[in-house]
């Protein structure tokens, strides 16, 4: 592999590569704003310029400048070396460039970071992007110079709505037209442009038009400043008091890589954040999968119900105990969910062989828009996990359900979840007698459920979700579970002790190894696991 | 019945002993603070010692590894809580040393200044108890007068009279008082007038030099050993003083002597902190003479020293200068660095090791108390019960630095 020196530091790079890139990935930071790693090149902040050498022999690329000389109080000629922007130039074998260690860098990144400072909101206090902010992390790591402006800044349009999700602050954007490509190049929909130029310019929305495409949250989530902010974060939290956990998104089938933003302090969950995962959402995420952290909190279960009544934990365990005992095992039909985790469902499935129930669907949340983008229409994150689980058991549909319960054949069922994929099958729940649901969230299930035991979220426990590329994902536990809520593999458990059939594994980690082997090495030969960060 | 005119021998007529355990603290009006002496009497003969550190639980030091580097100056107040400035100065040094700054000269002044005048608190406050503690009520109070004037400067330069939290890593957290060297010099000549009172009134006492003289008694070879450092090892004959073993800021630049005595008993170490405070007096004086009146007090780095208030709230380069500081802190560069002054009681030493994040990654504090505590059980094992107080009390254990 070729390879070329930055600060003294030999790196390697695939031809083509730009510096910015190579660099960052063999960890080196280049400052940057308007560089992005999954977006085209604009190379218009100019806080990137890196110092080339000339290759031996030849001379350098000087230009004539003049430079302020303190002692003579006079401007004198003075040569400098052309420096280059490193997001667009391409790496070549051998080539010497100095970032860190040159002078003339220095003088460049601090007197970029002062123009982008000279009109800007003294804002930190009210902005949400305060604490992850390049303005101000820069601002200290290059030149930290005072203000010397002594002119009213320009005033700017504040709190413009640009559609349903995002607002724009003109007085604090750079111009660093991330958001633009990104409506542009990755959700094709050039919504945004824009208007004006040097000190006057900001992003406008197209006459008649809103930002309103299914990945509006990636122009805030891309805008290096405070100008984008999204409605559903902001003034909610302040960042720096926010913890970070690997997790996937469950909004769909996709599976995205994201990060979980938390406040350990009231175990609320506030934001989703895209991981960079090549192999499955490159940089992005959607709107939809952005806003699904709302899910962990809103329509919860979070109390165990008998017959409609809130109950004690045990009462209910004990309720559903008494129906699984008295099940037939021909009248008696248990339903997966492809909202849940493998170890969830695989929990369902060993507590269905340990009594003997043969009958097993599947259930989960109906279809919704895809594109071909990142979207998927099952908004389901482990139908294909569990339609591997499920292989030897004889998983058949939920439509197949609706008719079992018709035919009479499924006057107990114990299920997992809590949606079910088509409204007709919501109604023809109401059929079935004894029904015990172990649900994360008010649905057609925990409506209609004789028991209900109350299950923990996706983000309050790990799970393995297989994506619909069949990549086995592991997702870390976010918070802790919400009220009475356990991880339903905990509740199945709990449930096969007190029907008096105790299950083999008692602890998370046996039981993976339980369902390892056969479950998990099978639907996932090129597994992705958590994404190349 | 025996009879009544049994002949008896001498000795038996003695009350049987057996060493008695009596126990001495940990919350003991003598203990100056939390140290508790089991202690093995035979009589009124201490036969053996067992001092136990570790009653105040605190932990200072790990709470250190939570904040940011500021944030570790309230902690360092309340190690050697009579002398909070010279803790601030010490933990100041440290970091700055770190960072490879120094501060403007007329800082290094001002520290002077106010670190003098904390040590004659300090020295104020362990003559004064000693002496209160052998019966001398008078020159108790008449000390700790002169020490609240010396507080009372403190309150005005800091707007704090004990735990100033003054120091700042670059600086200092105001610049000095315009009557600052005013209010200097009217304490220092009040102090003085004090130290000579006292001396007067005290070592014309018998009883008093009686309970000094010759007792608590520890060896050169001993101390040295031992760790010691400040008056008691001073008392002890060796002229070792950070200040002039290995000049900080700008003591290198004044003149002042290094009183040593040569007992290494109580009386001598009573003698050393009066002496001291004479020295104080003099480097005062000498500070307050090329202190400048005007000039920067603190460095000009944005990236250690907040910025002006007025320019947090009208620019946003203050803004930022100042969120980072104090939302991020600080960032001290990656590696570890021991720095040390001369507090009340000796070498004041920091340990520090940054891993170049805005918390510290450890701060070892070298407190002086705690090695001087350590050689208590020599000093008062063979020595009568009574003996403590003053040996003791001449010693200036101080908890709050001797505790982790």
């Amino acid at each position: 592999m070729p390879t070329f020196k930055i600060d003294d530091r030999e790196i390697p790079f695939e031809p083509g590569e730009t510096i910015i890139r190579a660099a960052q990935k063999a960890g080196i930071d280049i400052p940057h704003y308007c560089w992005h790693a999954g977006l085209s090149v604009a190379a218009n902040c100019r806080m990137c310029l890196v110092e080339i050498m000339p290759p031996p022999g030849r001379p350098a690329m000087l230009l004539d400048v003049l430079a302020w000389d303190k002692d003579k109080q006079d401007y004198i000629p003075q040569k400098k070396p052309k420096l280059v922007p490193s997001c667009q130039q391409a790496a070549a074998d051998g080539m010497v460039v100095k970032s860190q260690t040159s002078e003339h860098v220095d003088t460049a990144r601090a007197a970029v970071q002062e123009l982008l400072l000279l009109n800007h909101p003294v804002d930190c206090p009210i902005c949400d992007q305060a604490g992850e902010c390049r303005l101000q992390d820069y601002w200290l790591e290059h030149g930290a110079t005072k203000k010397r402006m002594r002119d009213e800044p320009v005033h700017k349009p504040k709190g413009v709505v640009f559609g349903p999700t995002i607002v724009y602050d003109a007085e604090r954007c750079i111009v660093c037209t991330r958001c633009v490509r990104v409506s542009e190049e990755l959700a094709k929909d050039p919504v945004l442009s824009v208007r004006e130029r040097g000190n006057l310019n900001e992003i406008v929305v197209s006459p008649g038009r809103q930002l309103d495409h299914a990945y509006t949250l990636m122009t805030e989530y891309v805008c290096p400043v405070g100008a984008l902010t999204s409605i559903d974060f902001r003034f909610k939290a302040r960042v720096w008091f926010l913890r970070s956990t690997r997790s996937v998104c469950t909004g769909c089938a996709t599976g995205c890589n994201s990060f979980s933003d938390f406040d350990p302090r009231n175990q609320k969950v506030y934001r989703y954040r895209p991981r960079e995962n090549l192999a499955v959402n490159k940089f992005w995420m959607c709107d939809d999968g952005m806003l699904d952290h709302r899910r962990i909190h809103e329509g919860r279960v979070l109390e165990a119900r008998v017959s409609g009544a809130n109950a004690a934990l045990p009462t209910a365990l004990a309720a559903a105990s008494e129906v699984l005992s008295n099940a037939k095992p021909d009248t008696t039909a248990v339903v997966l969910s492809a909202e849940h985790s493998q170890e969830d469902n695989f929990a369902l499935l060993s507590l269905a062989k340990a009594f003997g129930f043969g009958n097993v669907y599947q259930s989960g949340r109906p279809a919704g828009p895809a594109d071909d983008i990142l979207r998927h229409a099952d908004k389901n994150p482990n139908t294909a996990g569990i339609a591997a689980l499920g292989k030897a058991a004889g998983l058949k549909s939920f439509v197949e359900f609706v008719e079992a319960i018709r035919a009479g054949k499924a006057q107990t069922v114990i299920a997992l979840g809590s949606a079910t994929p088509t409204g007709g099958g919501a109604a023809a729940l109401a059929d079935v007698k004894n029904l015990v649901a172990i649900s994360t969230h008010e649905g057609a299930f925990p409506e209609r459920a004789r028991v209900v035991l109350p299950a923990s979220s996706w983000a309050e426990a790990d799970g393995t979700f297989v994506n619909a590329k069949g990549m086995a994902q592991e997702s870390e536990k976010v918070i802790t579970p919400q009220g009475a809520s356990k991880p339903a593999f905990r509740l199945i458990a709990k449930l096969a002790t007190a029907a008096g059939k105790p299950l083999s594994w008692k602890k998370l980690a046996e039981l993976r190894a339980a369902m390892n082997p056969p479950a998990r090495s099978s639907v996932a030969p090129e597994s992705a696991s958590l994404g190349a960060e | 019945m025996e009879p009544l005119d049994q002949e008896l021998d001498e000795a038996e007529l003695e009350m049987p002993t057996e060493p008695m355990l009596l126990n001495v603290g940990p919350a003991h009006p003598a203990m100056h603070g939390t140290v508790r002496c089991v202690m093995e009497l035979s009589g009124e003969i201490i036969e053996h010692v067992d001092v136990q550190v570790g009653y105040l639980h605190r932990g200072f030091e790990k709470m250190c590894e939570r904040g940011t580097w500021s944030q570790v100056f309230p902690y360092v107040d309340r190690c050697n809580y009579v002398s909070p400035m010279l803790n601030n100065v010490g933990f100041a040094l440290a970091c700055e040393k770190m960072l490879g700054v120094t501060v403007p000269e007329r800082c290094q002044w001002y520290r002077m200044i106010l670190g003098e005048l904390a040590r004659m608190s300090d020295h104020l406050t362990c003559d004064g108890a000693m002496a209160m503690e052998l019966g001398a009520f008078t020159p108790f109070l008449w000390m700790i007068k002169a020490r609240e004037m010396i507080w009372d400067l403190m309150e005005e330069e800091t707007g704090a009279r004990l735990t100033h939290s003054f120091g700042r890593v670059g600086g200092m957290a105001s610049p000095p008082t315009e009557h600052l060297k005013e209010n200097a010099r009217a304490v220092v000549k009040h102090i003085l007038s004090v130290v000579d009172e006292c001396e007067k009134l005290l070592l014309g006492n018998r009883i008093f030099l009686d309970r000094l003289e010759g007792v608590g008694v520890i060896s050169q070879a001993d101390a040295i050993s031992l760790g010691w450092t400040g008056p008691c090892l001073r008392a002890t004959g060796v002229p070792y003083d950070v200040r002039k073993a290995s000049p900080y800021m700008k003591y290198g630049e004044v003149d002042f002597d290094v009183p040593v005595g040569s007992a290494s008993d109580c009386f001598d170490r009573f003698m050393v902190r009066l002496a001291e405070m004479r020295q104080s007096a003099r480097i005062i004086e000498q500070c307050c003479l090329r202190m400048a009146d005007s000039g920067p007090v603190n460095v000009s780095d944005p990236r250690i020293i907040l910025p002006p208030k007025e320019e947090v709230y009208s620019t946003i380069e203050g803004t930022i200068q100042h969120f980072k500081i104090v939302m991020e802190g600080l960032k001290l560069p990656a590696g570890e660095v021991y720095a040390y002054s001369e507090g009340g009681n000796g070498e004041l030493g920091f340990y520090l090791v940054s891993d170049g994040s805005g918390t510290p990654y450890r701060v070892r504090i070298r407190p002086p108390c705690f090695l001087i505590t350590g050689g208590l059980e020599r000093v008062i094992t063979g020595a009568m019960m009574a003996d403590v107080v003053p040996s003791f009390g001449s010693l200036n254990m101080i908890g709050g630095e001797c505790d982790r």
